[in-house]
């Protein structure tokens, strides 16, 4: 930030005061409306929430005396379990994810020429339909008489039990939702890669492994930290997943969250839950992007 | 001429991109240890020639070899060539010792070994020791160009292949690495393959010079040769202010000019001549005061002058045509603008080519 | 060949072998969707026998579905043009401008992006109904732009990142005032970065779940009315409006898409 005052500080010398008193004051002053909406639609509802789990159990209002006793009835409980499920599900995911990604992303960077463009289009498209949705079409094609196995019965005699309800279903479920979001990120980072830096490792003797591991891992990790912050944090508040693909077997931490705030009509509970998760998930951003130049990665090279 | 043994041959090498002919069965020979620079404007298929050399591409039809063995199916990473590439390629997330010992690394050489052939190479490319673990990002543009030389150094490959590393560098600071260059190739006794767009700097580093347009080798020769014997318009239009007349040959055997309406004595005449352009490099182009002090003489107005240094350059307009006259500073015109003034040149100071 | 180039001729196919198939498992539920959308019993049993689109028309015809189709529109369309004015200008603060504080405002724009939408929605119902507010299609609208709008900053940013400066100041050296300046040099020249964040709002918004299921109250988006239907059984309805939603989400994006490449290839004749 002291560089920045210290460009327009030369920006100033060198332009006429007109044009860069201007150029000065542009930037915050394009940011005032965002940053306004942001103060009302995001840090103002969390601060809410923050406030509400503080608020003595089975109470609507916001102005009592606070009370620690949620917190209490949450170290207490079982929920712990329901966030250890979320987060090992998550990181499985993530795991995953990025074990298939990471082929998809060096092909659409490298190999693929002009069909990257129609491929990622491609991938983009299922992003824009509602996820419940989507997830409906895998409960269509591993119900019992779905597409899997009704095909099996009726062409190879094969009857199985179905595989929805278990938790491996709600994995595939979850990589199938956050791929795109594992996808794109991972991409970026893979085009970050200098043609020439890659050349040259292989010209001054590496194999292609060598190159793989000494050239393209470190210079797209950039891309790569992306992908697994954003699909990790967004698949630990996956909630669809675990109620549509999986029934009652797991019950992850969204759920009980809730189940907190609907049914069981708890809103100082169900917040104490949800400022937990938003501990572990802001922890997590703040300690990864806090080392990222983002104008290095999204444009400005 | 070389009398060096060639160790490195291309025959008959063609390179197409679907339609496009990038480049047209070349034929070059380059002699063991010898600093050869091919020259070409962007687009004359010289960084193709390259990256087939160090193996980066392979050639459509033709054969490249290695001291007389074909090596067209050997990957580059198993050849015995390194490139430094125009971006330098440095490794940004590695320190400049990181960078240099690569090469070493990745063929397991010994940590403690790898470190001293590091600082070795450091020393004899001038880059301070305390350098070995900075970060190459830190460092200067000079500096970086040092590393990446030392890195193609490092596990001693018989030949370099240079692709414009220093295309983008300030003037200053190019002439000077120019020079170094030319003390490292001596140095090392390695063979240099280097290419630029600019026949300037390959005139002062090189052996030989290979000049390239539209995929064609279009001259081979010394630095000396290719000044003083260009065999075409475009070659001797590669070197700055050159002056070019179009000239045919009329009834009275003579070189005739129609845009200038006069006849010209001709250095020497190659067999068949029939048209082609007269070539007088400004520092032949003399100004005299009375016609017999040269051999050509023309008449024309100055139009202006330019200071160059040790030189002053005057540009004057003969008709329509601009020719460009050089002198020495010492030697300076004390002439008005727009006065005239005769330039003339003997004949044996132009050169005659076809086109 | 040489054994060099076969072996990666061999890793070119592989590659591509891979992405398809990751392809084809990115739209397997469609093509199942589809599949059940188009029996005309009441029960989707595969393979299908009894084909038909009975179900396309029952659904086209339903009250229900035009209400739902209203209020999703109606979210949709007001997300996308508040989203794409406040982001247009978050977008030049995002990349444009070099100021003091840009680096801890790119990654503030960023954070709602980085947050589980059924928590945010969640946060949102509670600071609604702190402030009093009934919940409806207008709160959903809001709870949607929350997450929205930081996407489409990002979308147009990308594309601020590549234009040049010198434009706006040759524009206003030239003696054009600073309203000239945006209307006739930057907001042409970010066009298509503004229309892809256009389309993106538009689609984001279309198919929201979590934030529409805490923020709608009575009012339901198709979204809403989908996973009511799913959860209480089956109902041939669902693949249907399924299907419809892929089917729209690729031609507004393939035809978004077009018009772009249409766009600038007219340009650089």
């Amino acid at each position: 930030m002291a560089e920045a005052g210290a460009q327009a500080a030369i920006a100033t010398a060198a332009s006429p005061a007109k044009a860069s008193a201007w150029r000065l004051r542009a930037g915050p002053a394009n940011a005032v409306p965002i940053i306004l909406f942001l103060l009302i639609g995001f840090a103002a509802p969390l601060l809410a929430v923050i406030g509400y789990s503080f608020m003595p159990p089975r109470t609507f209002g916001l102005w009592q005396a606070p009370t620690l006793s949620n917190y209490e009835t949450v170290f207490n409980s079982t929920s712990y379990i329901s966030f250890l499920w979320s987060l090992g599900l998550a990181a499985l995911t993530v795991i995953l994810l990025a074990l298939i990604c990471y082929p998809v992303a060096y092909g659409l960077a490298r190999v693929f020429g002009r069909w990257s463009t129609l491929l990622t289009l491609l991938f983009t498209i299922p992003l824009f339909v509602s996820e419940n949705v989507r997830l409906y079409g895998w409960i269509l094609f591993f119900i019992k008489n779905g597409v899997l196995l009704g095909t099996l019965k009726s062409w190879f005699g094969i009857e199985i039990e179905s595989w929805l309800f278990t938790e491996g279903i709600i994995v595939l479920g979850m990589v199938y939702v956050y791929l795109p979001f594992m996808l794109f990120p991972m991409t970026l980072g893979v085009s970050m890669v200098p043609n020439e830096t890659r050349d040259a490792a292989f010209d001054l003797g590496a194999t292609r492994w060598q190159v793989f591991k000494e050239v393209d891992l470190p210079l797209s990790m950039p891309g790569i930290i992306i992908g697994f912050l954003l699909s990790f944090v967004l698949a630990v508040g996956a909630i669809a997943e675990a109620k549509v693909l999986g029934g009652q077997q797991i019950i992850p931490i969204t759920h009980d969250i809730e189940i907190a705030f609907t049914y069981a009509q708890n809103w100082p509970l169900g917040s104490a839950l949800a400022v937990l998760l938003m501990l572990v998930i802001g922890a997590l951003v703040l300690l990864v992007l806090r080392r990222f130049d983002l104008d290095v990665i999204l444009g400005r090279r | 001429m070389t009398t060096r043994s060639p160790v490195i041959e291309l025959r008959q090498i063609t390179k197409t991109f679907g339609n496009f002919t990038a480049v047209h069965s070349i034929d070059l020979s380059i002699g063991e240890s010898e600093f050869f620079t091919i020259v070409g404007p962007s687009g004359s298929g010289k960084t193709t020639v390259l990256r087939m050399l160090a193996g980066l591409e392979s050639p459509t039809s033709g054969d490249i070899l290695l001291r007389g063995q074909r090596i067209n199916d050997v990957p580059a990473n198993r050849r015995p060539t390194c490139m430094v590439f125009q971006s330098l390629a440095l490794f940004p997330h590695r320190t400049v010792g990181q960078n240099i010992e690569f090469p070493l690394k990745i063929r397991d050489v010994a940590p403690a070994e790898r470190k001293q052939r590091a600082l070795q190479l450091m020393v004899q490319l001038r880059l301070p020791e305390d350098y070995y673990g900075k970060n190459v990002t830190k460092c200067s543009g000079g500096e970086r160009q040092r590393v990446a030389l030392a890195r193609a150094l490092a596990y001693n490959p018989d030949i370099l292949f240079f692709d414009e590393p220093l295309s983008a560098i300030d003037y200053k600071l190019r002439k000077t690495l120019e020079k170094e260059l030319k003390d490292i190739h001596r140095e090392t006794g390695k063979t240099f393959v280097y290419i630029t767009h600019s026949l300037e700097e390959a005139m002062v580093m090189s052996d030989r010079i290979g000049v390239m347009r539209s995929g064609r080798l279009v001259q081979v020769g010394t630095p000396n040769e290719i000044y003083t014997s260009p065999n075409s318009k475009f070659v001797s239009e590669f070197i700055g202010d050159v002056n070019i007349i179009p000239v045919r040959l009329n009834g009275s055997n003579k070189l005739h000019s129609d845009d200038l309406g006069a006849e010209f004595v001709a250095p020497g005449m190659p067999n068949g001549f029939s048209a082609g352009h007269l070539v007088v490099r400004p520092e032949s182009l003399r100004i005299i005061d009375r016609r017999e002090d040269a051999e050509n003489v023309l008449t024309g107005k100055l139009y202006n002058e330019y200071a160059l240094g040790s030189r002053i350059q005057y540009q004057v307009r003969v008709g329509e045509q601009v020719f460009i006259v050089e002198r020495l500073r010492q030697q300076a015109l004390n002439k008005q603008r727009d006065s005239d003034v005769m330039i003339g040149w003997n004949a044996r100071d132009s050169i005659l080519v076809g086109d | 060949m040489s054994p060099a180039e076969r072996s990666q001729r061999w890793r070119r196919a592989l590659l591509w072998a891979w992405a398809l198939s990751v392809v084809v498992f990115m739209y397997l539920p469609a093509i199942c969707l589809f599949l059940a959308s188009s029996t005309s019993s009441r029960y989707f049993i595969f393979p299908i026998t009894k084909w038909g689109f009975d179900w396309w028309q029952k659904t086209f015809n339903s009250f229900e579905i035009h209400t739902l189709f209203k209020t999703s529109i109606s979210i949709a369309l007001l997300v996308t043009v508040i989203a794409v004015v406040i982001a247009f200008f978050g977008a030049l603060a995002f990349a444009r401008y070099d100021w003091k504080g840009r680096s801890l405002y790119q990654k503030i724009v960023l954070l709602p992006i980085f947050f589980p939408q059924s928590v945010l929605g969640l946060a949102l119902l509670l600071w609604f109904n702190a402030l009093g507010l009934p919940l409806s299609w207008k709160t959903a609208v809001f709870a949607h732009l929350v997450w929205i709008v930081p996407v489409v900053t990002l979308v147009i940013s990308i594309q601020v990142y590549s234009f040049d400066p010198a434009l706006e100041e040759a524009a206003f050296d030239l003696g054009a005032t600073r309203w000239q300046v945006m209307k006739e040099v930057t907001l042409p020249v970010l066009f298509p970065g503004i229309f892809s964040g256009a389309l993106f709002a538009f689609l984001l918004s279309w198919g929201n779940f979590p934030l529409s299921l805490f923020t709608t109250g009575a009012d339901t988006t198709i979204p809403e009315y989908l996973y009511a239907k799913m959860v209480a059984g089956y109902t041939p309805g669902v693949p249907v409006l399924g299907t419809v939603s892929t089917i729209t989400a690729a031609i507004l994006l393939l035809g978004g898409y077009g018009l772009i490449v249409l766009r600038r290839r007219a340009r650089l004749k």
